[in-house]
């Protein structure tokens, strides 16, 4: 392996840029970072050469770790996207610059300066100073410039952004014959797929600084395995139906499921995805050969080169919600994008407004589900909490984000939601409006009957919420992130576990979560203080580990950490004293008489910590078993005060 | 196609509604003031001097200008403004480097200080170094007795007179270019095995040297005419301590009206070629950033 990165992080003011990439790039292989602009994969390459100190991880080039070495020992050849060429020397100059500082003998020097410019196709323009060449010509210069020194590994950074589309194609192949001649490993950044497309051995996908898939163009556009990468490459129907048995559900319509390519799957929600060339188009559903979605209205055409390209809007189907494309604020309909050959456009010719059957060949299903957020807002002071935190978090975990809008009159709320969605902005993987006159006591139950959220997020006042938290915990499956004052994304997570089953799970979704945010994680575990039983320690402390393993595998670095005392006190000493800015409360709910009730722990922990972001995990252990810890301590707090 | 085209354009400069079209005075009333301001205050002055310099023949003039205490009062005027003009570059270039290129706390504080001197009367600049540096103080006493430095009525105080009187040239005059800089050629030059002084000297470097030296230049003009700080400074001894600017008002006090003006057209000759030279660096440095 040439290149090897193993979780690198890097935060600007506490944001995760570069979020816990790891990255292994073969001998000779072009290999290209693909990503919208901000989405941290020029901060990569900068990693990797050194000119941005990395918070954590490891870069190796060549099996020789990089890390703590200095860009000048790094032997990396870099383009930058302004080509950064020395204004004050000539195109000569400039070339031999590397070699003059490795102090290269002269005639060398001349030697390798003109066999480069040969190469890049620049020969005999040695004596031009940079600003009398066209864009094209410096970047030339830039690339043998970066060459020249024969360096390890070549890095370049958008390099083709700025010049216009004919010399970009031109120089695209060159680049590429000339990497393939010299054979240096290559990481290229672009935010243009075609580019990714046409260069690349292998293609990652970056968003919002996390890599999230790997492969060869081939695989990421056929099966993708993440919602974002499905919808970022080529244009694609992303829907959410539901996984039952042996076949995908789209409504009513099923697709036989392909159990090879799809190793087991749970049942439930899935994301389907089906390409714009796998859609069919007939006048009459008979003429379909492959299962019909219904009949649609042809909203756009237009003519895209070589075939047809159509936009249709199904109407609602019962059960399947459209991801991608975004359908309008509001509607229900699904919008279908398809392509088709001339001929298939001459032999049933399509206009806006006129009618036609749709069917699909060929689906793919997401491996992924994705996390799926609800954020609760009623435009009180606390709801903007938790707007912010939750729209950061959402965007950082690449979550669904459902806003609902609650407990106000039709015109406040509708002039809320606007304010809202222009707030939480760009970056969020989807965005999802709900509305209810209701309270959120009401309204958030009501949504998560309909459609399931791994996680709520909600303003809280430690007062006079709890029971509120209580109640939204009664139905669905979700957790609760309660948001007390408005904070930054979370760096420090301080999760609370009780050993045994229950844990496990709690653990494992708060590393799901902070694994995301790119945060650092504190294991806590409290006996009790009369407690002198060696064996609970050594059990509490065997859990304990089982999680830092559970979390390293996850990519979340963590420590272990045993107190005695006070369950509720102990966890509020440490948060304070931590710095921690969110507290996972990982404890089995308390049943009474069939309703969930947080008296107890949680309750104590909720009451005083009203600073920062308080994550409940649920348990699905929770109607089984109460942990013994836990447990105790309530019955030594009724004994105290006398409840 | 040229030809009803050109029509048009007159015909809209015609009928155009513009007021200075309407008041032509306006514009020649406007210039005219500010040439009679111009030759009021400067020309006419600058003339006068001339005049009077050279009103007994070159021959007086260059008399009075070799004359020993003249001569003397010149290279010590010029030489002191040379010293002070290399350590000012240096320092200067320094100071503007730290202050684009690093955070500290400060660092706005001490942004604002570098201009200070400007607003300072430059007597009250002379009063504080003989403060600091009088042979009656700690400072200056110890200097004098240990080290056998005296600064105070010695050249030693008239080049930190100037020093301290100059500093804002050369930064100010730096550091916008500096913040302009494209720093990727740095990070470039980096990546191709350069350090530290390597990179200053053959990336960072080239495209400051014409605002370094207009900033120099400057400061050397200004240093050359600096009256005020140095007569408290450097006391008044001729052969020793007596500058060009020190030793005019002398012969205007003992009615040598001849001598100061000879001494005088000197001193304006060189700052004017100068300031020539400052004029053509800046209009070269603009020319080279488009």
């Amino acid at each position: 392996m040439s290149i090897i990165l193993e979780q690198l992080t890097k935060r600007y003011d506490g944001h995760p840029v570069v979020n816990n990439v790891s990255l292994e790039v073969g001998d000779g292989e072009f290999f290209v970072l693909l990503g919208s602009s901000g989405s941290g994969k020029t901060t990569v390459l900068s990693l990797i050469a050194g000119l941005t100190a990395a918070d954590q991880g490891r870069v190796i080039l060549h099996g020789r770790d990089v890390t703590m070495l200095p860009t000048q020992q790094r032997r990396v050849g870099f383009v930058f996207q302004n080509y950064a060429l020395f204004q004050y020397m000539n195109v000569a100059e400039n070339v031999e610059f590397g070699l003059k500082i490795r102090k290269v003998p002269a005639a060398e020097r001349r030697r390798r300066r003109d066999e480069l410019l040969e190469m890049v196709g620049l020969a005999g323009l040695g004596g031009r100073m940079p600003r009398q060449l066209s864009g094209g010509q410096q970047q030339r210069v830039a690339l043998a410039r970066a060459l020249a020194y024969q360096p390890d590994v070549l890095l370049l950074d958008e390099p083709l952004g700025a010049l216009d589309a004919k010399i970009r194609v031109e120089l695209r192949r060159n680049l590429k014959a000339i990497q393939r001649k010299l054979g240096v490993t290559t990481i290229f950044v672009t935010h243009d797929q075609e580019e990714a497309f046409d260069l690349a051995d292998r293609i990652g996908v970056m968003n919002f600084g996390r890599l999230l898939e790997v492969g060869t163009p081939d695989e990421l556009y056929q099966k993708p395995q993440t919602e974002f990468v499905a919808s970022f490459l080529g244009s694609g129907n992303l829907l959410l139906g539901r996984l039952s048995g042996e076949a995908v559900e789209l409504g009513s319509v099923q697709f036989p499921l392909d159990r090879e390519a799809h190793p087991i799957q749970e049942e439930g929600r899935v994301q389907v995805l089906f390409r714009p060339e796998d859609v069919a188009l007939a006048p009459s559903a008979e003429g379909l050969d492959c299962p019909v979605l219904g009949q649609a209205t042809v909203e756009e055409v237009s003519f895209g080169g070589s075939y047809e390209r159509l936009r249709l809007r199904l109407p609602p189907i019962p059960g399947v919600r459209p991801i991608s494309p975004p359908v309008a604020f509001g509607s229900s309909s699904i919008l279908v994008e398809a392509t088709r050959y001339p001929d298939q456009a001459s032999r049933f010719p399509l206009q806006p407004g006129s009618k036609t059957w749709v069917g699909v060949h060929r689906i793919q299903t997401l491996k992924h589900p994705g996390l799926s957020f609800l954020l609760v807002s009623d435009a009180s002071r606390r709801s903007q909490a938790a707007l912010s935190l939750g729209g950061e978090i959402a965007r950082l975990a690449h979550a669904r984000m459902t806003l609902l809008g609650c407990g106000m009159k039709e015109e406040a709320l509708q002039v809320h939601l606007q304010e809202v969605r222009k707030q939480l902005g760009s970056g969020l993987a989807s965005l999802d409006v709900q509305t209810s006159r209701d309270s959120p006591i009401q309204a958030v139950p009501r949504a998560a009957e309909q459609q399931p959220y791994d996680l709520v997020i909600m303003g809280f006042h430690h007062q006079q919420d709890i029971e509120l938290a209580e109640r939204l915990l009664q139905t669905g499956e979700h957790h609760l992130l309660l948001v007390p004052t408005p904070q930054n994304a979370p760096q420090r997570a301080l999760v609370c576990v009780a050993s045994g089953e229950p844990g496990k799970d709690d653990v494992l979704f708060a590393g799901r979560l902070i694994r995301h945010l790119g945060a650092d994680a504190t294991l806590l575990s409290v006996l009790p203080a009369s407690n002198r039983d060696s064996d609970l320690y050594q059990r509490a402390e065997r859990f304990l580990e089982g999680g830092v393993q559970s979390l390293s595998i996850l990519g979340v670095p963590s420590k272990t950490l045993i107190r005695s005392g006070a369950t509720a006190e102990e966890i509020l000493r440490e948060a304070t004293e931590g710095n921690y800015d969110l507290v996972v409360l990982g404890a089995p709910l308390n049943t009474s008489g069939g309703k969930i009730s947080l008296s107890g722990v949680i309750e104590q922990v909720l009451r005083a910590l009203d600073d920062r972001a308080i994550l409940v995990v649920r348990s699905h252990f929770m109607q089984a078993r109460i942990h013994p810890i836990m447990d105790r301590e309530r019955e030594a707090r009724s004994v105290n005060f006398g409840r | 196609m040229d030809a009803p085209e050109l029509i048009q354009r007159v015909d809209r400069e015609k009928t155009a509604p513009t007021g200075l079209k309407q008041v032509p005075w306006g514009r020649w009333v406007l210039r005219g003031v500010a040439l009679a301001y111009l030759s009021a205050l400067l020309i006419i002055p600058l003339a006068v001097i001339f005049q009077d310099g050279l009103r007994q023949g070159l021959n007086e003039f260059w008399r009075q200008v070799i004359n020993p205490v003249a001569w003397s009062a010149l290279t010590l005027t010029l030489w002191t403004s040379a010293v002070m003009t290399v350590i000012n570059t240096v320092m200067g270039t320094l100071a503007a480097y730290v202050l684009v290129r690093y955070e500290f706390p400060g660092k706005s504080l001490l942004n604002a200080v570098i201009d200070v001197p400007l607003a300072i009367p430059t007597l009250v600049t002379g009063v504080m170094l003989v403060v600091l540096f009088g042979p009656q103080q700690a400072l200056g006493a110890w200097l004098k007795n240990e080290l056998g430095i005296s600064i105070i009525f010695a050249p030693p105080g008239i080049i930190l007179a100037l020093l301290f009187i100059t500093f804002p040239f050369v930064v100010r005059a730096v550091q916008p270019v500096l913040i302009d800089l494209d720093r990727t050629q740095e990070d470039a030059a980096t990546t191709l095995g350069a350090a530290g002084w390597t990179i200053f000297r053959r990336i960072t470097l080239p495209p400051l040297l014409l605002p370094l030296t207009s900033g120099a230049l400057l400061s050397f003009a200004r240093a050359i005419g600096e009256f005020g700080a140095i007569v408290i400074v450097a006391g008044n001894i001729p052969f020793y301590s007596q500058t060009a600017a020190v030793y005019v008002l002398g012969e205007v006090e003992s009615e040598n009206r001849l001598g100061a003006s000879a001494v005088s057209i000197v001193m304006v000759a060189i700052s004017f070629s100068l300031m020539m030279l400052i004029n053509w660096l800046q209009r070269r440095s603009q020319k080279e950033k488009q």
